[in-house]
């Protein structure tokens, strides 16, 4: 006994060494991103004060860009907003007084944050922003800025909250070719923040260079019809039926400044009848 | 001894918070600086394993938090810092002739202190590519990230050398 007291006595800066040692390797190897603490993250309070005051000094150097590029879109949309309105006209003209258009009520709501802390040169990269449960963001929502998707929420503290990034390989996006319909999944393939790859199409579908990448909607988290990005190339997959497409993504990682975080109205509804489809599945199974 | 508790708490949080701005710079598409390892490296050499272990450990856990890199910089730490006992015995052989167990251009001179920081320095840089290519193995492009950050860290970190040293000199 004495001699194992006095051996362990000898050897603890060893053991202490293999604690650390084997610590840093669970977290590391701990692959999914979801089940993480707050405190470990960059989403606690003393990360996000920290890094919400070096954010205000540094969120000013590319504004001339993000404002050229907030007129733009603004632009567009008031574009879209005369074409819409004209459209409105000629169909009220077209159709008599008893059936009005009905007003859409819309499944979904914004809260708008600032960026805090981003990266984009990490294998996995996240991105930190200045609202948490505090505002009424919770896990899961998704996040967009003015050009398109930039990644969806994942561990929330009271007052910021950590985002996985598209340039994270465990995010995986549905996304479908706006032209033709066909979906797949989009993932970053790791080297270049400008391109990610979606992959997954049939092969019977034409892609061209140029064609629009937007969200599919068949998930909870995105509505229906975001920008994602541009297709750049085509390439051919490791099966002979699907094709994988290299997209310029619309997002500018590097100068993410405003983003909004989008509430679906209905994901609590949308979660109980997937629920319930699953239980009677299961159910049926049994029987 | 409170001194130097106080010089190196401090010590830690500058290096923490010059950190968070270092880890945005990506120079080239290669090259970041790692600077906070300059705390480990500035360690009193006749510190406990257990101490050094622990605040390397710690040190490496408080950059993951902010870089959101669960657990690499930790383990990176404690690695490179289970080495720096050996590689500065490499360099200084004798180790009681020290009067300041703080290593620094004054105390070992700059040849033996410049040999010891950078071979730590570029310890860490592989260490560190190492288990970022884990995912990504691309063994060229890693080592000349590990290379490219390498020299980087070490011209700043002769830069805080530098500076510390003539201030130091004014007042005396």
């Amino acid at each position: 006994m004495n001699n194992l007291l006095n051996f362990l006595i000898k050897h603890v800066s060893w053991f202490v060494f293999m604690f650390y040692v084997i610590t840093s390797c669970v977290l590391l190897f701990r692959n999914n991103p979801y089940q993480q603490s707050v405190y470990l993250t960059s989403a606690n309070a003393v990360a996000s004060t920290v890094l919400e005051g070096y954010s205000s000094v540094t969120s000013y150097f590319n504004l001339k860009d993000i404002n050229e590029e907030l007129q733009q879109r603004n632009a567009a949309l008031e574009m879209q907003v005369v074409a819409l309105k004209n459209e409105l006209a000629n169909v009220k003209l077209q159709l008599p007084d008893t059936t009005h258009v009905q007003p859409v009520v819309s499944q979904f709501d914004y809260v708008v944050a600032h960026v805090i802390s981003n990266s984009v040169s990490q294998p996995y990269n996240y991105i930190t922003i200045n609202r948490g449960t505090a505002d009424g963001i919770v896990p899961e929502m998704g996040v967009v800025d003015h050009n398109g998707v930039v990644g969806m929420v994942n561990v929330v503290g009271e007052h910021s909250a950590r985002v996985i990034s598209l340039l994270n390989p465990h995010m995986k996006l549905s996304c479908k070719v706006k032209r033709n319909g066909f979906f797949g999944s989009m993932v970053w393939d790791g080297k270049d923040p400008e391109f990610a790859m979606l992959q997954e199409l049939p092969k019977q579908g034409k892609y061209q260079k140029g064609d629009t990448i937007i969200t599919s909607g068949y998930s909870a988290v995105f509505p229906e019809g975001i920008i994602v990005g541009t297709v750049e190339s085509v390439s051919k997959e490791l099966s002979d039926n699907f094709v994988s497409l290299r997209v310029r993504l619309a997002t500018n990682f590097m100068q993410l400044s405003t983003v909004r975080a989008i509430k679906n109205k209905m994901k609590v509804e949308l979660k109980l009848v997937e629920s319930k489809d699953e239980k009677s599945a299961n159910t049926k199974k049994g029987g | 001894m409170t001194k130097n508790i106080l010089h190196f708490g401090i010590l830690f949080i500058v290096m923490v918070l010059l950190q968070i701005v270092c880890s945005k710079i990506l120079l080239f598409d290669l090259a970041t600086p790692l600077i906070f390892i300059y705390f480990i490296i500035r360690l009193p050499m006749n510190l406990s394993k257990n101490w050094v272990y622990t605040l390397s450990f710690f040190l490496g856990l408080v950059v993951d938090i902010f870089n959101n890199t669960q657990g690499m910089n930790a383990l990176a730490c404690t690695l490179m810092s289970a080495l720096r006992q050996p590689v500065f015995n490499i360099y200084m052989p004798r180790e009681d002739d020290m009067s300041n167990p703080i290593p620094s251009i004054q105390s070992l001179g700059t040849g033996v202190y410049l040999k010891y920081m950078i071979t730590l320095v570029v310890i860490f840089c592989l260490f560190i590519f190492m288990i970022q290519s884990f995912t990504f193995s691309n063994v060229a492009l890693t080592l000349l990230r590990a290379l490219c950050s390498s020299v980087l860290t070490i011209v700043i970190l002769f830069g805080i050398d530098s500076l510390m040293s003539t201030r130091r000199e004014k007042r005396l």
